[in-house]
């Protein structure tokens, strides 16, 4: 597989030049195949936010890289607007930044800010809407009457409607319900398989993770801690509890067996792997 | 019944001068004192809506909301009623005023025009409670989201108050600090006899409750200890809510056709449970 986006050495130091100079990332090296879904974990204050906002070139790095398609994005600085298209952002409690006065207006933005209008702006939402599933009758409601799982499906909508390559997402389902959840999830799904797109997702949920991504990247005090396989990283549970993590509520309940003394596998990390597990244990059992 | 809040019969709509939105409408509720109460609710179901009633933030527009028997419409006891019932919000970073965590701890009691040594002594009292008394002098963005957070409920304990009202003060948290905080309100509760309300949209915080309400529409959907409200898979994933996963998990085992018990939720009785039903045998 291709590699879309590498990182090299990056760095970047919050308060440069004063005493108060911290590293909010440190040394970061790593690379992302095109496609995949990666998962990027990591305590509060871990550097996640500060690190996927150097991708898209909205902080430039203290030291380091970032290459996306093989070239550094800060080689022409005049050039960068355009990789913020290619590489799409989208902020924690997105839908704070609502303001259009209808649903289209405010998915319309983004594009518009692209060069489009007319007949190709307007094909550009209906044709995102229809993927991701917002109904055209949403079109001319103000994006301020709908439910906060709406807004933020509606926020989010904007950032894909100018149909990044790459699209991150800055925990997009915190404080959603969990319904909330389930729509944000699935339209990310939606978009990387329409798009063949690549999908970054920092979250908090480790069941999320489970079910959703590829790889997880797990940052520690600003250092990469991991960078593997989904089940690989979830397999180390003691790593994750020491960098303020946890593996998902069911790979605990089959901790809790193994330590009762009970024979049983410790990398099952959705429940439907528990239930094909457990229904294949019981029908092997009987049998014996 | 000796009851902290009593709602009786509210209303409640916002109108922002165009329009009015009906958020709570004919809604009845006690908490109990010393209790432990969850609410659940979709986006937008009125959660948070009620938890500001219950300090008086709100202000229903029909019926009576009692704190401690005081009205929260008369003006007299609003400071009283206040002091009784404290809030926590979701966003740690905006209810933290002062650069030293012990300072801003104190600025409560300080506006409640008590002595220095007062003051010093309840400011202690809560740090120690919520387990960040170590970090009294440090500033406060140098913490965690999950230590900012108890910065924020020690801040409403050295109020005293009776009871503390928390809205999704987990919802921004790593693993790790809503471990902290859910086990943060658990002491609170046990030891400290503070009564609580959590609003949450995390199901499995909602397993050591004394009671769970489900809120819809702006009306109590169901309102039972929690393995009787999560014994409800349907009706919670109608209303856009779920089950803790140690719940699905079990639900999904039988029906598959195992004979095992649905009403456990903690990751312990989980794993005795399906022990119980898939393994004893092989033993």
């Amino acid at each position: 597989m291709a590699k879309i986006i590498e990182v090299e050495n990056l760095t970047y130091a919050y308060g440069d030049g004063s005493a108060f100079v911290h590293d909010a990332i440190s040394d970061l090296s790593f690379s992302i195949e095109k496609g995949e879904i990666l998962g990027i974990i990591g305590h509060t204050g871990s550097g996640k936010s500060t690190l996927v906002q150097q991708l898209n070139g909205l902080l430039k790095p203290t030291s380091g890289r970032v290459l996306f398609d093989g070239k550094d994005i800060w080689e022409n600085p005049k050039e960068i607007r355009k990789v913020r298209f290619q590489i799409g952002l989208v902020f924690q409690y997105p839908e704070y930044q609502l303001f259009e006065e209808t649903v289209f207006a405010d998915i319309a933005f983004g594009p518009k800010n692209m060069g489009l209008s007319g007949d190709e702006l307007t094909e550009r939402v209906k044709e995102i809407c229809s993927v991701i599933g917002i109904p055209e009758s949403y079109f001319e409601t103000s994006p301020f009457d709908l439910s906060g799982g709406e807004k933020r499906r509606v926020a989010i909508a904007g950032v894909m409607a100018m149909r990044p390559q790459v699209l991150i997402l800055d925990e997009p389902i915190a404080g959603l319900d969990p319904k909330g959840r389930r729509d944000v999830v699935n339209m990310v799904a939606e978009y990387r398989k329409a798009y063949d797109a690549t999908v970054l997702i920092i979250s908090h949920n480790m069941e999320d993770m489970a079910m959703l991504a590829d790889k997880l990247l797990v940052l520690n005090d600003g250092k990469l801690l991991m960078y593997d396989e989904t089940r690989n990283v979830f397999s180390k549970p003691e790593v994750l509890r020491e960098a303020g993590l946890n593996v998902p509520i069911v790979t605990r309940v089959f901790e809790e067996l193994k330590a009762k003394g009970y024979d049983v596998p410790t990398d099952i990390f959705t429940v439907d792997e528990a239930v094909t597990y457990l229904s294949n244990r019981k029908a092997g059992g009987s049998r014996a | 019944m000796d009851n902290i809040i009593e709602i009786q019969n509210i209303g409640f709509e916002y109108d922002d001068g165009e329009r009015k939105k009906t958020v709570l409408e004919n809604l009845s509720l006690n908490i109990e004192r010393g209790s432990f109460t969850v609410i659940l609710g979709h986006n937008g179901s009125g959660k948070s809506t009620l938890a500001k009633l219950m300090n008086g933030l709100n202000k229903p527009n029909s019926g009576k909301v009692l704190v401690d028997g005081m009205d929260t419409a008369d003006t007299e006891t609003e400071i009283e009623i206040k002091r009784r019932v404290g809030m926590v919000f979701q966003n740690p970073d905006n209810q933290l005023v002062a650069s030293i965590v012990e300072e801003d701890v104190a600025f409560g009691p300080e506006n409640l025009g008590l002595s220095p040594e007062e003051s010093r002594a309840r400011v202690d009292e809560a740090l120690k409670a919520v387990g960040m008394y170590e970090f009294r002098q440090k500033s406060p963005h140098h913490l965690s989201g999950g230590q900012k957070q108890r910065i924020a409920i020690a801040g409403v304990i050295a109020m005293k108050p009776e009871c503390i009202v928390l809205d999704e003060p987990t919802a921004m948290l790593d693993p790790k600090g809503r471990a902290e905080i859910l086990k943060t309100i658990l002491k609170l509760n046990r030891e400290h006899h503070i009564t609580i309300v959590l609003i949450t949209h995390f199901m499995e915080e909602a397993e050591q409750a004394d009671r769970v309400l489900v809120l819809h529409k702006g009306a109590i959907l169901a309102d039972a200890a929690p393995k009787t409200v999560f014994n409800q898979v349907d009706m919670l994933k109608q209303v856009g809510l779920d089950v803790p996963q140690t719940t699905e998990l079990l639900f999904q085992l039988r029906s598959g056709g195992a004979d095992i018990s649905t009403d456990v939720l903690s990751v312990e009785d989980t794993a005795e449970t399906i022990a119980r039903c898939f393994f004893l045998e092989e033993n």
